[in-house]
């Protein structure tokens, strides 16, 4: 369609904020990282910035504290992310086998997902504590344990109280958005799959996955994202105790810049993730056309 | 006309995200009194009227922070009518932290209370205003306050702080469980690593109790085992760390914190653990190294708890506590004759007083002599002072002391030897001394 | 039919299974503000308070403290405005981008699919700098600009989906009637999408009201912090940590998303499912 001179000037007038905002808030500072990446840095040397080239990002990767709390971040990912979309799909396939009062589970399963990262973490901080209410309820209740086990101490134990964390504040978001897939499978499948004398698991690995390959597509690539996004968490549970050992990408990026000054390493730790990540997205992209 | 008004309000939507994008056109450093100005409608407002931002690590909650906004600082704007200020809390981690970041954006507040072993560092970044040069009443000022306190403020001769108060750590123990355990208070370091044994294992009701709390393994924590024991972190000149942080004697008092770790009778830095006043006040942790305004804190939380204080116990390097105390110091983004004025508030004789109730050592030599001060029995900490050390004042002794936790951490946890971790340490610390 | 009836017991059973696991912190958190602050070392410890121990001077504490509700309305103010501010610009860009064919279109969305897949939080650096420049340290006001930035691309992704599935001959049709390319925006686009619109803005005010790190960051006074802020600021590392404190403040902070969340619930799954679907 032909638009008029003055079409162009009200489109321009509708994108000029967006513009604006996007550009200066998020392009820009996108494109100082990159500069920011390749110099050098530090507390007290902020009016001389020098550029270096790509030192700082072999200081990164070669640092042995990095490849601590990378490996961190993909385990985090790892077990989170199929841990949450296995327990969001299966709620949400019984959900949507419920004849009625499907409403009310919807809301309590989403409960944790609104519910703020900060508070969550405060709350599992205070369940896992040594001398907290599970600890009694596995030694004194139960009697799994002999000792209060160090839940929080330890690299594993610390990053086994994030990772319960983030499942279980992700399993709502999956169980809507797989329960919204699945009420858009043609039913006719099912009945003709039935004629065929098919069971329930050939019903749910030939129609249902096939059916909702998009969906699982779409919450792998959000919920890797949101692995590597991992944060608040992680920084209220443990801080990165012992010693850096249950720190993840971005806590690691948070503690370099604002606690070490070091704003060049973790400007170019920034530029890898973001390149990590890209290329995850790629990856899973490709992988789910393949299949198809 | 309703084309007119669609775009009349798709102007104004326009107006008000230019207005958000720029809403701080103003230069960072023009105070701004929205926090607490709550008489901003009594019209006596003129344009002199100031704002400072005071920064402290008085914890949010506590008696000393409760003294500073309901007594002093009423008591310092009326006193001083058209000067407002804006105290903020942060936890002592975070302050550091804080004050760095602003550093690099030029949001510094006016003035702040400073752990005296950041002041080398914050001179070095040249944040900091050298009183001595610019305020002409500096000397009458210091001369009222102890000498040996503001010697903390002091970097190549010039003065950066006025010494705001002093402290140090001692031995606070739980009266009934150390009779219990049948022993008497430990008076040197092996009658103290053997107590702390004795005073670990379970309770009545089946949970467990450690002998002593450490609430972290910094230099803060760990300099009066390692100075006691006759270890240091580096030589007398501070230039050097290597024989020092890893002599024989510092090893032993890594090694020993390692021992009764590994034995379940000292914890205390793990985050599940139980916070110190809560773990002591409880019967949880029989013995702590704390400062005076533990007193305060335990009145409030555990009133009817029995403990008494002792002297650090000693090694053979004699009983040597760490030396603690804050500064307050004025960076060189500040109004200066405001900030001055309420440094010297802080520093006098009834601002002194009113903290000392709250367990804060006074540096001011007429507080001192006050029946306050006389009454608060500060007697065994202000002994434990005479032997006293302060952690090396050089301004990289943040990062110093980050990595002497990182590596004790390690020892702790059986990852490395004491030997090895210190070792490796002390290669680190030597580059760090010279740069 | 008996058979069926009872394996919808047993979903149900195991459902509801599910949910009291899931609820389980929760209800902990709620519990833990009903007891008395000094109880919270209790041994052994409880999972509910003994009756007679159920106190509200946890809640009596945080409410009569001016700076809790000074935090509490700082959040109110931020979540609003960045919700506000940022329904009308995503979905003029969307508008644009699903309707227009102008200069630079393919680079712009090309990088709102790549600010999408990049965390948020790689930028602060270079965003801490840019805020120094423009002097919003410690300003209120200015944490909305950088959240908005935030939360545009996956809106406008998200608008966009809506404003592609609103026939074009609606469009057409108030050209001929005369109308413009404004008219179109407010009397069909917005109307229309409504539903997107409205589910964005539930996850853009999460976004905004829970946002943790960036405020953390910038805001140093105590009246200017938000409710998230306030909430970590109760932990003074090696004091004690009056957990009753933290919980009623959590539970209060809880109230307005929970308002929001249940009145807005309807639009809120149409919002996931057409993004999702698409994929």
């Amino acid at each position: 369609m032909k638009l008029k001179a003055k079409g162009k000037i009200q489109i321009g007038v509708l994108l000029l904020p967006g513009l604006l905002i996007f550009g200066l808030f998020t392009v820009y500072p996108i494109v100082r990282l990159f500069i920011m990446s390749m110099t050098k840095w530090d507390f007290g040397s902020f009016a001389n910035q020098e550029l270096i080239g790509f030192a700082n990002y072999m200081e990164v990767l070669t640092d042995k504290d990095f490849h601590v709390v990378f490996g961190n971040t993909i385990i985090y990912t790892l077990i989170t992310v199929p841990g949450q979309m296995i327990l969001g799909l299966l709620i949400a396939l019984l959900i949507n086998s419920l004849l009625r009062g499907q409403i009310p589970f919807r809301v309590a399963y989403y409960l944790p997902v609104i519910t703020s990262w900060v508070i969550a973490s405060l709350v599992f901080k205070y369940v896992f504590n040594t001398e907290g209410l599970l600890n009694y309820f596995l030694c004194n209740v139960i009697h799994l344990s002999k000792q209060n086990i160090h839940w929080l101490d330890t690299r594993w134990g610390g990053m086994a109280v994030a990772m319960l964390l983030g499942t279980w504040k992700g399993i709502g978001w999956n169980m809507v958005v797989f329960l919204a897939a699945l009420q858009t499978v043609p039913l006719e499948l099912y009945e003709s799959a039935a004629l065929d004398g098919a069971n329930s698991w050939h019903k749910f690995f030939d129609i249902t996955i096939p059916s909702i390959r998009g969906t699982i597509l779409f919450a792998l690539v959000m919920l890797t994202i949101g692995g590597f996004n991992v944060y608040t968490s992680i920084k209220l549970i443990t801080d990165g105790k012992p010693g850096h050992q249950t720190d993840v990408v971005l806590t690691w990026m948070y503690y370099k810049a604002f606690s070490a000054g070091k704003f060049g390493y973790a400007a170019a730790l920034s530029f890898i993730i973001a390149i990590v990540l890209a290329i995850l997205a790629v990856i899973q992209f490709r992988l789910m056309e393949n299949k198809e | 006309m309703k084309k007119k008004k669609i775009s009349a309000i798709a102007l104004a939507a326009m107006l008000s995200l230019t207005a958000f994008a720029g809403c701080g056109g103003q230069s960072p450093n023009v105070s701004d009194s929205t926090a607490g100005s709550s008489d901003s409608a009594s019209g006596n407002e003129t344009s002199e009227d100031v704002t400072i931002n005071f920064w402290h690590h008085y914890s949010a909650q506590s008696a000393e922070n409760e003294t500073l906004t309901e007594v002093l600082i009423p008591k310092f704007e009326e006193e001083n009518p058209g000067i407002h200020v804006n105290a903020v809390s942060h936890e002592w981690a975070d302050l550091h932290e804080k004050i760095l970041i602003s550093a690099q954006s030029e949001t510094l507040p006016d003035v702040a209370r400073l752990d005296s072993a950041w002041v080398p560092e914050f001179e070095k970044m040249g944040i900091l205003v050298p009183l001595n040069e610019e305020m002409t009443d500096y000397a009458d000022v210091s001369s009222g306050l102890l000498e040996s306190a503001m010697t903390t403020a002091e970097v190549d001769g010039k003065n950066y702080g006025l010494a705001l108060n002093t402290n140090t750590k001692i031995l606070y123990y739980n009266v009934e469980a150390l009779k219990n355990a049948g022993i008497e208070v430990p008076t040197t370091m092996d009658e103290f690593a053997d107590a702390c044994k004795k005073l670990s294992g379970t309770n009545e009701a089946g949970q467990q109790v450690w002998g002593y709390d450490e609430p972290a393994l910094s230099g803060w924590n760990l300099c009066p085992f390692i100075w006691s024991m006759g270890g240091s972190i580096t030589n007398e000149e501070q230039t050097k760390a290597s024989g020092y942080i890893n002599s024989a004697e510092t090893v032993a008092a890594i090694q020993m914190f390692a021992d009764l770790y590994q034995d379940n009778a000292i914890t205390g830095w793990n985050s599940g653990d139980i916070p110190m006043t809560d773990g002591f006040g409880t019967g949880r942790y029989a013995m702590l190294l704390e400062g005076p305004w533990k007193v305060a804190e335990m009145k409030g939380a555990y009133p009817d708890f029995a403990y008494e204080t002792a002297a650090v116990p000693a090694g053979k390097g004699g009983s040597i506590s760490v030396l603690g105390g804050e500064d307050i110091s004025m960076f060189n983004t500040a109004n200066k004759d405001a900030a001055w004025k309420f440094m010297k508030f802080m520093t006098g004789s009834y601002a002194q007083e009113e903290m000392a109730k709250c367990g804060q050592i006074p540096c001011n030599k007429e507080a001192l002599e006050s029946d306050t001060v006389k009454n608060a029995d500060f007697a065994p900490y202000i002994e434990q002072l005479e032997t006293a050390k302060s952690r090396p004042t050089v301004a990289c002794w943040s990062e110093i002391d980050s990595a002497l936790s990182e590596a004790v951490t390690a020892v702790v946890n059986g990852e490395k030897t004491a030997q090895d971790a210190m070792d490796e340490l002390a290669t680190e610390v030597d580059a760090l001394l010279a740069e | 039919m008996k058979k069926r009836t009872l394996s919808q017991i047993i979903i149900l059973l195991i459902l509801i299974a599910g949910v009291v696991v899931v609820v389980l912190p929760m209800i902990y958190m709620v519990s833990t503000s009903l007891k008395p602050n000094g109880a919270l070392y209790e041994y052994p410890p409880r999972f509910f308070p003994k009756l007679d121990e159920i106190t509200l001077e946890n809640y009596q504490y945080i409410l009569a403290q001016k700076k809790f509700i000074r935090n509490f309305i700082n959040s109110l103010f931020v979540s609003i405005v960045t919700v506000t501010v940022s329904a009308i610009v995503s979905s003029a860009l969307a508008y644009c981008i699903a309707r227009f064919r102008f200069p630079g279109r393919t680079v712009l969305f090309a990088f709102i699919i790549l600010t999408m897949i990049i965390p948020g939080m790689t930028m602060i650096i270079p965003q801490y700098e840019l805020a120094v420049k423009l002097g919003t340290i410690n300003r209120l006001g200015g944490l909305i600009p950088f959240y908005v930035a935030w939360v545009i691309p996956y809106s406008t992704f998200m608008i966009k989906g809506f404003v592609e599935n609103i026939p074009r001959e609606l469009d057409e049709a108030t050209y001929m009637d005369g109308g413009s390319v404004f008219t179109v925006y407010f009397r069909i686009v917005l109307p229309l999408a409504k539903p997107g619109i409205a589910s964005v803005s539930i996850f853009n005010f999460l976004t905004a009201w829970e946002e943790f790190p960036w405020a953390n960051t910038v805001i140093n006074d105590d009246f200017k912090r938000t409710l998230p802020i306030a909430i970590s600021g109760f932990f003074g590392q090696h004091q004690f940590t009056q957990w009753g404190y933290v919980f009623a403040l959590s539970v209060l902070s809880l109230l307005p998303i929970l308002i929001v969340f249940i009145a807005c619930q309807k639009f809120f799954v149409a919002g996931l499912t057409s993004g999702s679907v698409k994929g």
